[in-house]
């Protein structure tokens, strides 16, 4: 028997549309139940057991909190294990990219950082749209991967935005 | 994580940052992107009559080892012909910068961007 799905453990059908609230709630009850601290009393074996049990649990969590992850993952379980480390050549969007970066330099204060979050948020928002549309549908799994992978560029942006936030609120 | 003393050197006076005009019918633009990352870097190269590279510029945005490679490579690209720009490996990048093995990748950007811009320049004067 192999590793069961992340998604399965936490009792779901895989799909890109996820409540992360909910996944929140699963994961700290399932964590709850298998956590190492509940067999220190039971066999080496056990023991073990749920060591790998809680480390499966959190990966799993891990990856499909995170969108980009979620849907790298999705890809994989469809038949399509995409490389993590790649060059991308996707000019038109990496330019963008590239001007956002420089734009999120020049902000100064938290207004226009809170102007530019919700302008990631959206262009996140039309690609989970574009990315659920798509994943499932073997012809067009091109299109998905770069999808997933604009998804990748984005996030990390979002986490320069919270950086950048961060060091306005001290 | 620690870096190398060259790595420093260039993250901290990196060297021909900056841009060109893309349109430049003698300006190649290679633009690639690590995704896992989130790396974006532009290097672009300016060639004159005799295909010899009279000035390179780039800019990054990711990690020291990225902008310090893409750096180099300008360093380097300046006054070879492409023939001999697209022979600059990432290894050679890699070894001058002292990366570690998990920054080996930010090297391979910097050669796949020096590709890109040589292929760039060849696609607008229809050599290829």
């Amino acid at each position: 028997m192999g590793t069961p799905c992340h998604f399965a453990l936490f009792n779901l059908q895989p799909g890109f549309r996820l409540d992360l609230e909910q996944l929140a709630v699963r994961y700290r009850e399932l964590a709850r139940e298998v956590h190492p601290d509940r067999f220190a009393d039971a066999s080496e074996r056990e023991q073990r057991v749920a060591l790998e049990n809680s480390a499966a649990l959190n990966d799993a969590y891990q990856t499909l909190r995170s969108a980009p992850r979620r849907a790298r993952y999705l890809l994989a379980i469809s038949g399509h294990e995409v490389p993590q480390e790649v060059t991308v050549h996707d000019p038109a969007f990496l330019l963008q990219q590239m001007e956002l970066r420089e734009e999120l330099e020049e902000l100064t204060d938290l207004d226009g950082v809170a102007v530019f979050k919700k302008r990631l948020k959206l262009a996140q928002d039309t690609l989970f749209e574009e990315f659920a549309a798509c994943w499932d549908d073997a012809a067009q799994r091109e299109q998905a991967e770069r999808l997933m992978r604009r998804m990748q560029f984005l996030d990390k942006l979002a986490q320069e935005v919270r950086q950048l936030e961060e060091r306005l609120d001290d | 994580m620690a870096y190398s003393e060259k790595v420093i050197d260039h993250y901290e006076n990196p060297r021909n940052v900056g841009k060109m005009d893309a349109e430049d019918p003698d300006v190649g633009t290679g633009m690639v992107g690590a995704p896992a990352c989130g790396d974006v870097m532009r290097l672009q190269i300016k060639v004159n009559e005799q295909g010899v590279i009279e000035d390179a510029k780039f800019k990054t945005y990711g990690c020291g080892s990225a902008i310090a490679s893409s750096s180099l490579a300008t360093e380097w690209m300046k006054g070879k012909t492409l023939d001999e720009a697209e022979t600059i490996k990432n290894t050679q990048l890699a070894e001058e910068l002292a990366l570690p093995p998990v920054k080996i990748h930010c090297s391979v950007l910097a050669e796949d961007a020096i590709k890109a811009a040589v292929r760039d320049y060849k696609q607008k004067k229809g050599l290829i």
